[in-house]
């Protein structure tokens, strides 16, 4: 089986994140990037699949400019075999991404498709269902739990939903996005380090998909969260049942 | 207090990368021609990932828990298992181990830079691996072509320990009096004696371990000159590599100790019941010659382990002093109102980290530049750039092991006075980094060893040829700079300590030369110390000058001409701060640290004796 799976390039979650002064973005002098941490569980369930013992080849592809490789690289240095990376180098949305994968799976028809449930950096959390929704697939996102059955045909995901733990069937091709407790990254070993870098991975330029890639949303403007303000304090009770009423109107 | 673990990745690359440009000297070297930047930046960021994710954590529970004695068994703190065989899986042991016996073929650069990061996590834990990939490393250079099949392959993997064992009860610095014997049997040796603080000598994390034992063979020669080596398994091994009996060597003790409480300081006895058998490694009475390989590497390491417990000290402590709010700032003396502010900003305690900082970086430079010598020395194709590189190796050995030992324990006291009280509490994590790191002066020869093998043995090897070829190399690079646009002054200044130390050089050669022993032997550490001071002093301006073309070309892509915009991107940007921190260290490194190298000069020089006449009564 072929299995397909994200890796998107995003600012280190554990970096302090500064807005540019004009909301155009962030300041990214400096910065460091990762692999989003739910792409890398993705990645480890796809390889977990493999060492259960179905043939599987496993494709990683990611969405960015050039240095975005570095973080295909460590995927492919977790061991997956070879990687995809398509070049774009202006703002793109959740349905550009779902537009640009759709193309992927078309050329690569992977038997199981494996996202992040959301990317760390923008939270959006649209795309896999987008891709699921553009290509007329199966999907099970949040999962917390993947079983190939039915020898490979099918899967069944456990997912992660309010209040609970659900579990569904669906058959392949399907597009499973993969949440937090789904399983814990591996590192990559030295040698598989080495290794990666002997590994193909095919820079695709955007234009070449020949696909529409204006994005659906605009960015309008970017801020910080407001700074919370210091507290006060207050002379009597009924001056704060008094406040609590009439300015937080929590009451 | 959780521990604020963190390894100075930045710093890392740029002494790496940037100042030394390692990429460009590895591209000469066939064995490394393959590999890249951005390899080493792959896999240096993965060696930081598992030391801070995975070592990190142990480190303070294997302090509080420290290994145990039971019945003969050795146990290492349960957290130490895990870590242990998740570290040897993912082929951190032999690093720079040759990738025919299943090393991973990195540079020494590149292993060291990985090494600091580990220890710095923890040296009790790190000891253990590293102690078993410079026994393999002896076992591959001098052992037989069946040692070498049988055991290098399954050290560097992990799967076994490697120890080296000199140390006896009365041979410690002067290990040419140790008394373990060894009688030739047939194709091995009957060894007998015992061995003390043999660190890694028995644990439960490997399944046998292999011991490399000093001992004197029956009618050698009295002292160093008289010493062999052995290979003694804890457990034979077939032919087949499959384990056999158990060998007549045994644990009969642990120290228990200041720090590095979760590393196994042992006592072995060997040949107890006269049956303890060893393999003679290369030919008998050149044991140290052989040993010494093993105890360079090891001495390299112990610098390491100072440079890390004062990089993760100084991390802390610069994370603690911007985060502690106390007092009101000096301008606001008189003003009970005044704002409370981070301790950071109270000068006194910049003054402190300033100087563990620039002693941080500093030494950390001095390492990795080592690192790069030997790297050269093994594997350059230039047979005299091989011989030069090995000259200062060999000169810089003890300046990295003791001046990184002392420097770094003075650099974690100087993190527990940033931390004040608590700094002095174990909740808080610096005094573990404290008493880890003060064994560091103390073993693999003391720092008065080094100091004494550094102005007795190292600066007349070859009638004086390394320091003439260091200072030769200073020299060059001094005129070459002098008029430096930016730095120039700083490199007078440089230029005239290295006149100082030249000066003070000549003076113990005329002393000695007069047959005068004790007072060279008396001043040795102050010489350690001032040329250590020295070296960092010109690895600081080095470093400037590429910091501040770095910044240079930082302002000119973002097209920032005026003073005030560029103090602007200072402020705003990680990159640039980065940078101008650098060059404002060397400043500081060269007015203010430096400077220490002309009272160690004027001691020297004094050539007062009344230190040595005292008459000590209790």
């Amino acid at each position: 089986m072929k299995i397909l799976v994200t890796a998107k390039r995003v600012t280190d979650p554990d970096m302090k994140i500064k807005v540019k002064p004009d909301g155009t973005g962030i300041v990214t002098d400096g910065m460091n990037y990762k692999i989003n941490p739910f792409c890398e569980i993705a990645v480890e369930e796809a390889l977990r699949i493999r060492e259960k013992g179905n043939q599987a080849e496993i494709v990683v592809v990611g969405i960015g400019p050039k240095e975005a490789a570095t973080e295909l690289r460590t995927a492919l240095a977790m061991g997956a075999d070879r990687a995809i990376l398509v070049l774009i180098d202006k703002y793109y949305d959740s349905t550009v991404v779902a537009k640009i994968l759709k193309k992927i799976v078309e050329e690569e028809k992977p038997d199981l498709i494996l996202t992040g449930k959301q990317a760390v950096d923008d939270d959006s959390n649209q795309a896999s269902q987008m891709l699921a929704a553009l290509l007329g697939y199966p999907q099970a996102c949040f999962a917390s739990k993947i079983e190939l059955t039915d020898g490979g045909k099918k899967a069944k995901v456990t997912r992660e939903v309010d209040g609970g733990l659900e579990t569904i069937q669906v058959e392949l091709p399907a597009i499973v996005s993969a949440d937090l407790r789904l399983n814990e990254p591996r590192y990559p070993t030295v040698p598989n380090i080495l290794k990666a870098k002997k590994k193909p991975l095919k820079e695709v330029p955007v234009d070449s998909l020949g696909i529409d890639v204006t994005p659906k949303t605009e960015f309008v403007k970017m801020t910080e969260p407001p700074t919370r303000k210091a507290g006060i304090k207050v002379p009597d009770v009924a001056t704060l049942v008094d406040k609590l009423k009439n300015e937080s109107k929590v009451l | 207090m959780a521990s604020n673990f963190s390894i100075d990745k930045k710093d890392i690359f740029f002494t790496l990368f940037d100042l030394f440009e390692v990429e460009k000297i590895y591209k000469d070297i066939p064995a490394f021609r393959d590999q890249t930047r951005e390899d080493f930046e792959m896999i240096l960021s993965e060696a930081a990932n598992f030391a801070t994710n995975t070592i990190a954590p142990i480190n303070q529970p294997g302090d509080k828990n420290p290994v145990r004695f039971e019945k003969g068994e050795v146990i290492v703190p349960k957290e130490y298992l895990e870590a242990y065989k998740q570290f040897c899986e993912n082929g951190w042991v032999a690093t720079s181990g040759d990738p025919e016996f299943g090393g991973q073929g990195l540079p020494n650069g590149i292993h060291s830079s990985a090494s600091e990061m580990f220890f710095a996590a923890s040296i009790a834990f790190y000891m253990y691996p590293g102690l078993t990939m410079a026994a393999a490393r002896l076992i591959k250079a001098y052992g037989t072509e069946e040692m070498k099949k049988k055991y290098v392959h399954r050290l560097y993997t992990g799967e076994w320990q490697g120890t080296m064992c000199l140390t006896e009860p009365s041979a410690g610095s002067a290990v040419g009096d140790l008394k373990a014997t060894a009688k030739r049997e047939k194709d091995h040796y009957l060894i007998t004696g015992q061995k003390i603080f043999i660190s890694a000598g028995e644990h439960n994390m490997t399944s046998n371990h292999i011991h490399l034992v000093l001992a004197r063979v029956e009618g050698a020669p009295k002292g160093i000159k008289g010493v062999s080596l052995f290979l003694v398994p804890k457990f034979m091994v077939n032919d087949d590599g499959t384990l056999g009996a158990r060998n007549d060597v045994e644990c009969i003790g642990i120290e228990h100790k200041m720090g590095i409480k979760a590393s196994a300081t042992c006592t072995l006895s060997f040949g107890e019941n006269g049956k303890c058998i060893g393999y003679l490694i290369g030919e008998e009475n050149k044991g140290i010659q052989y040993m010494f390989m093993m105890m360079n590497e090891a001495r390299m390491g112990v610098g390491l382990q100072g440079l890390a417990c004062a990089s993760a000290a100084y991390l802390e402590a610069l994370k603690y002093a911007q985060e502690r709010i106390q007092g009101t700032s000096i301008e606001d003396f008189k003003n009970a109102d005044a704002p409370r502010i981070p301790i950071i900003k109270h000068p006194d305690v910049k003054k402190m980290l300033a100087t563990m900082k620039a002693y941080t970086e500093g030494m950390r430079m001095l390492c990795y530049q080592a690192s790069v010598f030997a790297d050269l020395a093994e594997n350059s194709l230039d047979p005299e750039i091989k011989e030069k590189n090995h000259g200062l190796l060999d000169l810089y050995t003890p300046i990295v092991k003791a001046y990184c030992s002392d420097m770094g324990f003075k650099v974690t006291e100087l993190a527990v006075q940033v931390f004040g009280g608590y700094g002095y509490c174990s909740e808080y994590p610096v005094e573990q980094y404290l008493r880890d790191c003060k064994i560091a002066s103390i073993y693999e020869g003391t720092n008065g060893i080094q100091a004494m093998d550094l102005l007795g043995r190292k600066i007349s090897m070859k009638g004086g040829l390394l320091l003439m070829t260091f200072l030769n190399d200073f020299n060059v690079w001094c005129e070459e700079n002098t008029n430096h646009p930016a730095f120039g002054e700083l490199v007078k200044k440089l230029e005239a300590t290295k006149n100082r130390l030249a000066e003070v050089s000549m003076k113990f050669a005329e002393l000695s030369m007069g047959g005068d022993m004790a007072y060279p032997a008396f001043s040795a550490t102050n010489y350690l110390h001032m040329f250590g001071d020295t070296v960092l002093g010109w690895l600081w301006v080095k470093a400037a000058i590429v910091a501040e073309k770095k910044l240079n070309e930082l302002f000119a892509k973002k097209g920032i001409k005026t003073d005030e915009a560029k103090a602007k991107e200072i402020a705003e940007n990680p990159d640039a701060a980065f940078y101008d921190g650098k060059i404002k260290t060397a400043h500081f490194f060269v007015n203010h640290l430096m400077t220490r190298t002309e009272w160690l000069a004027q001691s020297i020089l004094s050539l007062d004796r009344s230190g040595l006449d005292i008459n000590f009564i209790q």
